[in-house]
């Protein structure tokens, strides 16, 4: 419970860093549509992988993300607001993603939960579809 | 009502005045607007709530703010002899995001450490803290209002950050140091690319 939200954020900024030197990271796009496929589908299906399987996918599509956030950082922009900024909304999507991930001490959350992650796994696998 | 809740509200009993005036927040000068300092700037108050962060999960003793405030007090003198480096900023950052780190990594620290800390982010803090006045005086008595004000902040958010008991609370503080962290390494990354 601990591990994934404290490295997610430091591995982020990595992917960042790669994104704002320039370094090339073929398919981000397609990294990022997969990640929503197959997170998605890994609520949908309730799967409950070991830790190091979790930190590992987890890892690999947060350098993606980070990857494309620092990459689209407007030129002249203030460095110092733009991250705080990109950190803060995804802390507050992250946080409403747990919130509603609570949901699953009852049935009809549990049934919630996972719909949304099938819903989530599609609208991925859509994205993709567009992509390739 | 505890100590550190008491000065935070002197603090901001302390500000109203100016407040109610006519001035922006950026143009208060003197003591208000060194009060203010250390809250609106947003890279020192990264790190210092990262250091507050890390002086309450380590449960530190007085020692370590106290080093924090030996060192503001000296990096303000150096200001007023007019040295003002060019890295104090990135400093900052950098101790900051290191103070970010740790509190993610959770692990038992020396407090002779927690104090190195300390003081070289209170020592970058107020190297990073110029004041624009005109007169000796107004520039003086920003220096002081910075100074009380960067030492209440840290001691009252390091008081709250030691609170925290139950596991989920515990574990949401390290959520916040890395995400400091993370903020930190980005900023400096922007940085140094321009």
């Amino acid at each position: 419970m601990v591990i994934l939200p404290v490295v997610f954020p430091l591995v982020m900024a990595t992917g960042g860093v790669l994104g704002i030197a320039g370094v090339p990271l073929p398919g981000v796009e397609i990294g990022i549509a997969v990640s929503a496929a197959v997170l998605g589908m890994m609520v949908a299906l309730a799967a409950r992988p070991s830790l190091w399987v979790a930190a590992l996918i987890v890892g690999v599509f947060a350098v993606f993300h980070g990857y494309a956030h620092g990459a689209e950082l407007p030129p002249g922009a203030d460095a110092l607001s733009f991250s705080a900024g990109f950190v803060i909304a995804t802390g507050c999507l992250h946080l409403t993603g747990i919130a509603f991930g609570l949901l699953v001490r009852w049935p009809a959350g549990l049934i919630a939960v996972r719909a949304m992650g099938g819903i989530i796994a599609l609208a991925g696998l859509l994205f993709l579809g567009r992509l390739v | 009502m505890s100590v550190p809740v008491r000065l935070l509200l002197a603090l901001m009993l302390a500000l109203i005045p100016e407040g109610a005036s006519a001035h922006s927040v950026f143009g208060i000068t003197g003591f208000s607007g060194g009060l203010l300092h250390p809250l609106l700037v947003p890279a020192h108050f990264l790190a210092v709530a990262a250091l507050a962060l890390l002086i309450g999960q380590q449960q530190w003793p007085h020692r370590v703010p106290m080093a924090y405030a030996a060192a503001l007090v000296a990096g303000l003198g150096a200001i007023a002899m007019a040295y003002v480096p060019d890295f104090a900023e990135d400093g900052v950052l950098v101790f900051g995001g290191i103070a970010g780190l740790l509190v993610a990594l959770a692990r038992p620290l020396p407090w002779v450490l927690g104090a190195l800390l300390a003081a070289a982010i209170g020592a970058m803090q107020a190297l990073d803290s110029p004041p624009e006045a005109i007169t000796l005086t107004e520039a003086n008595l920003t220096l002081l209002g910075t100074a009380v004000s960067a030492v209440i902040v840290l001691v009252t958010l390091a008081r709250i950050a030691s609170l925290p008991h139950q596991p989920w609370q515990k574990i949401a503080v390290r959520i916040l140091g890395s995400w400091i962290a993370a903020c930190a390494i980005l900023v400096l990354a922007l940085k140094f690319s321009r």
